[in-house]
């Protein structure tokens, strides 16, 4: 069902709710310290809260009315003892909803399921479905991945609510997506331990030992707590810790008993959450780094996980300036805009003196390449005296099972801290050890980039034109096409262009962070459709455009999302990149059989290719409430297509259009 | 040099050529065998349908090579996979040739108001 009002959560309203509800607001208004959201109660009389540097503070929310007929009045044909084991006057899950409600999540995602029906009936009819609300997805993997989607737009991690075991079995994938593009969020996972307690059949096939080991070699940290006031202390600790740089996805255990067991007289509290200060780099090597630069006759930076916000943007366009230095972005974060002189393409790596990282995903891979043939040799792309800077949260990362840390580079100074909080003081440093000859060459440098800049522009421009009548569609045109619906509004790109030739990145001007979000992180398919639509929910409350380019592939895992979206009034404008296959699947076969000599001509259709039958991707939205047109092979019909989804979605719905198109 | 490059100057040798080697192509020639071969060898794969190339593999159309440039290349290359002749005959290769070199240029940017406006 979806809400007349998009912009309004499913609520449910109870009947006291609002006292409880301005309670807590006020609560939570008044009792943080610094802005800090610490604790909120209401659930549990008996709750205590804790600010920041004072012990404990009593509860102040009185009981609900519902609370108080389950105390004084037995309802009709109980006795006094029957009741009281009919019937749970303040349940474990209450209290944590009131911790989940105090580090201010917006939304948690979920698919339902048993081991969590406590806490989601407190979330629901204790929470208000309000701050947070559930959102449902028809996937665990796709509520995983709208968490991982939202962060990126706003910054704020949200909680998912999962079965410990199927849940997470599900999720995991997502998991380590996020894991890879180091993307906090707080897992909830639902368990039953005790087993003489567990419902025979079902419970048992949905609890383990240890839940949490199917994802632990690609989370941060996660405990099982045994208690309600444990509960409280880890979930504060996993966010903190989800949240400090190197961020990542945590998972904290919710206990059945816990959740469905009355509170009783426990005195509990929840612990203030004083967000962490990322790390910033050791002052004296920021200073050796700022020297190597100003020195160097070429010095280049590259940025991929770099900006957090907007603020990390300017930060580096600021270092960039000072060095008159080119910037390639590798584009896991929207670090610079590639309207500026100074946004460059990876071919500068090869003329640098002084390369600066800064939170490479890949150091290896920036400064030489591997070439993918039967010999699997490598070269060195940067020149042989060039010398590396890494600043970066990576070596603070301390996992090894999965080998998503790349290949070892040995740089020549390598520097532990968040590159954008040590952005600014290295800046300072450049510009205080630069000297005055090469202040004065920043001019001639300026007008070289820009230069520079302004080929690589024309170059990609030009390149756009080719194919351009095609059928299927070129995959520049339905990027043209799309930009010229939406240039004159705010709008953001919710997908990755990386698939599409990067067309995104060469022919839009992209200029602020929200405005593209990076890669999937492990490149686990089925990221893309649900991260869309975590971004598009993010961006509805700014008011803001979403765009999804949606490929065929990776909308196949996780369909639901386009559910979702229709369910909840997500509004965000998809079209497809609808190859009709895995495409670089094909091209992987087709290099295996060029290089064994056979099968070259067509083989490679086997297993990859989404045909026969074809896939109506319009109607498998439609299906789930979404308004779709297409396919569309006419490229003359592709900018008219968006231009009617377009005015579903300033509606507030989402629309979606399936143009197939040409592989890349 | 690396066996890589020599090839690669061998291709820019031949393209020296190409006066020689004539540019001139009947108009009317029918390419629909060359095509159906550009398709069912896979060079869309990563040259696309019209040979624009993306980010898998270089534009080849319209081409500026002569046949032999062409052969070169497609029989020894560096990122891309080799065709050897024992999966891919010079007879067919040619017929690859010749549909790529018939297709047409895009039209100008001027004459596409959407890329226009960057
Ligand atoms: C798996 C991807 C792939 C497939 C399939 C493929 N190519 Fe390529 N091709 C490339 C890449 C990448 C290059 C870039 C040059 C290089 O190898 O360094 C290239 C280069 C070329 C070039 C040289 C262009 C230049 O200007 O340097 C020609 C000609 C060419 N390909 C023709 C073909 C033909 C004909 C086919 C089909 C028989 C084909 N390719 C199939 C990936 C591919």
């Amino acid at each position: 069902m979806k809400s007349d009002d998009k912009s309004q959560p499913d609520t449910i309203q109870k009947e006291d709710s609002e006292n409880t509800n301005v309670n807590r607001r006020e609560f939570l208004s008044s009792a943080t310290a610094a802005g800090l959201a610490a604790a909120s109660l209401g659930a549990s009389k008996q709750a205590l809260t804790q600010e920041a540097g004072q012990p404990l503070v009593a509860a102040i929310a009185p009981p609900s009315a519902a609370q108080e007929v389950m105390e004084s009045d037995v309802p009709p044909g109980y006795d006094a003892k029957e009741a009281q084991e009919y019937f749970v006057k303040n349940p474990g899950s209450d209290f944590m909803v009131d911790v989940i409600k105090s580090l201010d999540f917006d939304y948690i995602t979920t698919n339902p399921g048993s081991s969590f029906r406590g806490i989601h009936e407190s979330l629901v009819n204790y929470g208000g479905n309000r701050a947070p609300e559930l959102l449902t997805s028809p996937h665990e993997e796709q509520a995983i991945a709208i968490a991982h989607g939202y962060f990126k737009v706003t910054g704020r991690p949200l909680a998912m609510l999962a079965h410990g075991t199927v849940g997470l079995q599900h999720a995991a994938m997502a998991v380590y997506n996020a894991w890879c593009d180091r993307s906090p969020m707080v897992l909830l996972a639902g368990n039953h331990m005790d087993i003489t307690s567990r419902r025979p059949g079902v419970e048992w096939s949905h609890s383990a030992q240890d839940c949490v080991r199917v994802i632990r070699d690609y989370i941060k940290w996660d405990d099982s707590p045994v208690s309600l006031q444990h509960f409280a202390e880890s979930m504060v600790r996993a966010y903190k810790i989800a949240m400090t740089p190197p961020m990542g996805p945590v998972a904290v255990v919710l206990e059945g008993h816990l959740q469905e067991d009355e509170v009783g007289d426990q005195q509990l509290q929840i612990p203030a959450m004083t967000p962490t200060q990322p790390p910033s780099g050791d002052a004296g090597a920021v200073e050796e780094a700022a020297l190597w630069l100003a020195e160097a006759e070429n010095p280049v930076i590259v940025a991929d996980l770099m900006a957090h916000d907007q603020e990390g943007v300017e930060r580096l366009v600021a270092l960039a300036e000072a060095l008159q230095a080119p910037v390639v972005n590798q584009f896991g974060r929207m670090n610079f805009p590639n309207t500026h002189y100074l946004s460059q393409g990876a071919n500068v790596v090869a003329q640098a003196d002084v390369i600066l990282g800064l939170e490479l995903y890949d150091t290896w891979g920036t400064i030489n390449t591997m070439r993918d043939r039967v010999h699997r040799d490598t070269q060195r792309k940067a020149r042989p005296d060039a010398r590396v800077i890494s600043i970066g949260v990576n070596d603070l990362f301390m996992k090894s099972n999965y080998q998503s840390f790349q290949r070892y580079y040995s740089s020549d100074l390598s520097i532990a801290g968040d590159a954008q909080t040590t952005l600014p003081s290295l800046t300072e440093a450049v510009q205080s050890v630069m000297s005055g000859s090469r202040r004065m060459s920043n001019g001639e440098r300026e007008e070289r980039w820009r230069a520079a800049h302004t080929r690589a522009r024309e170059q990609a421009r030009d390149a756009a034109r080719y194919a351009w009548n095609a059928s299927p569609v070129s995959t520049a045109r339905l990027y043209a096409e799309l930009w010229n619906l939406v240039k004159d509004r705010d709008w953001a790109l919710v997908s990755d262009d990386g698939m599409q030739s990067r067309w995104a990145r060469r022919l839009w001007p992209i200029e602020k962070h929200y405005q593209f979000l990076g890669r999937s992180g492990g490149a686990g398919l089925g990221y893309g459709a649900p991260a869309a639509v975590g971004g598009a929910l993010a961006h509805r409350s700014e008011g803001r455009l979403a765009l999804n380019v949606q490929r065929d592939g990776d909308m196949m895992y996780v369909p639901g999302s386009f559910w979702t979206a229709a369910h909840h009034g997500i509004p965000m404008l998809t079209v497809t990149h609808n190859n009709q296959g895995y495409h670089q699947e094909f091209m992987h076969l087709q290099k295996m059989s060029a290089r064994r000599q056979r099968g070259i001509d067509g083989s490679s259709w086997v297993g990859n290719e989404l045909r026969n039958p074809d896939i109506n991707l319009a109607k498998i939205v439609e299906g789930m409430g979404v308004w779709a047109e297409g396919p569309i092979t006419d490229p003359s019909e592709v900018g008219p297509a968006m231009a009617r989804a377009l005015s579903v979605v300033d509606a507030g719905e989402p629309a979606f259009v399936d143009v197939r198109c040409q592989p890349r | 040099m690396d066996k890589l490059g020599t090839m690669h100057f061998c291709a820019l040798v031949l393209i020296g050529s190409w006066s020689v080697m004539g540019v001139a192509q009947e108009s009317a020639a029918d390419f629909s065998e060359g095509r159906a071969l550009f398709e069912s060898y896979q060079c869309w794969q990563c040259h696309g349908y019209q040979g624009q190339g993306g980010s898998a593999g270089v534009r080849i159309a319209p081409t500026i090579y002569p046949f032999e440039a062409f052969l070169q290349l497609v029989r020894h290359t560096n990122l891309m996979p080799a065709y050897s002749p024992n999966v891919l005959s010079d007879e067919n290769l040619r017929r690859i040739y010749e549909y790529v070199r018939s297709i047409p240029e895009p039209p100008a940017l001027e004459d596409i108001q959407k890329l226009s406006l960057y």
